[in-house]
């Protein structure tokens, strides 16, 4: 009988995650590619948790298959999601080619081998013990308090940012030069 | 799974997000390619900070999960900006910033 271990359920997720990332490069309409971007991030999640990261699985799942992704949704409604007609030309065969080499270049530098193991002291008993949330914020808040609070300022720069952009936008283009 | 197929899976995501960003021409389906390759080193560092058995990895995805959202709505308010001007969702098209 088939029996279903913990490696087939993450290669299998792995996978479905890679084929995800095609369709989001590959479909035509924007709609689909937000779709199939919503695909890639749930399987991401689903490898969070595979790798007891329970707390990043859920902000995955809240922050960016929720709002990120709804908010593409709003955008490709608003806009309208045209398809895109793709022929081949220099300037893609070129990204194509140079993008193929990235990724033999990744290969080659992941066939290395296991490197010297800098292993910490939180295994996953010690932070089921604790929880992982409240692993993740004594860590976050004690030892990484500065990016944090960087990045709540980068999250105020933003909001002002487009607070600006949809206050001040300007006329359209031909109504401004006359 | 061991640490190579972790490096495997990330850089393939990684690289598709790197084509769908060069060969694109619409700029949301250009943004949804950068949220790819940001994922996809998410999914490295916490995949690591599971090897290894300590917790920066998910404190630098949780950092980067800011930066991305932060990234995105602000690229999307540009390019509802632009639409409002020009009418036309083509990169090849913007080629000024003036309107």
């Amino acid at each position: 009988m088939f029996e279903i271990t913990y490696e087939i359920v993450v290669l299998v997720l792995g996978i479905t995650a890679v084929l995800a990332a095609f369709g989001v490069i590959l479909c035509a309409s924007p709609i689909y590619c937000a779709l199939y971007l919503i695909g890639n991030m749930v399987c991401l999640a689903l490898l969070y948790l595979l790798y007891h990261a329970e707390f990043i699985a859920a902000v995955q799942i809240i922050v960016y298959a929720g709002a990120v992704m709804i908010l593409f949704l709003f955008i490709i409604a608003l806009l309208g999601g045209k398809k895109e007609i793709m022929e081949p030309s220099v300037q893609r065969s070129s990204a194509l080619t140079f993008v193929f080499l990235l990724f033999g270049e990744l290969l080659l530098a992941a066939g290395v081998g296991p490197t010297k193991p800098i292993q910490g002291d939180l295994t996953p008993d010690v932070i089921s013990a604790i929880g992982n949330a409240k692993a993740v914020g004594v860590e976050l808040f004690s030892r990484h308090l500065i990016p944090f609070e960087l990045a709540s300022t980068l999250l105020l720069v933003a909001t002002i940012g487009i607070v600006c952009l949809a206050k001040f936008s300007n006329p359209p283009a031909r109504r401004r030069a006359k | 799974m061991g640490n190579q197929f972790v490096l495997i899976i990330s850089s393939a995501i990684f690289c598709i997000g790197a084509v769908g960003f060069l060969i694109r021409r619409n700029p949301l389906i250009m943004l949804m390619s950068v949220e790819l390759m940001l994922n996809s080193v998410n999914f490295l560092l916490i995949a690591y900070s599971s090897f290894l058995q300590t917790l920066d990895g998910q404190i630098f995805a949780l950092i980067i999960m800011t930066v991305a959202a932060a990234e995105v709505v602000v690229g999307l308010a540009i390019i509802l900006t632009i639409f409002r001007t020009r009418h036309d969702l083509n990169v090849d098209h913007i080629n000024v910033l003036k309107g």
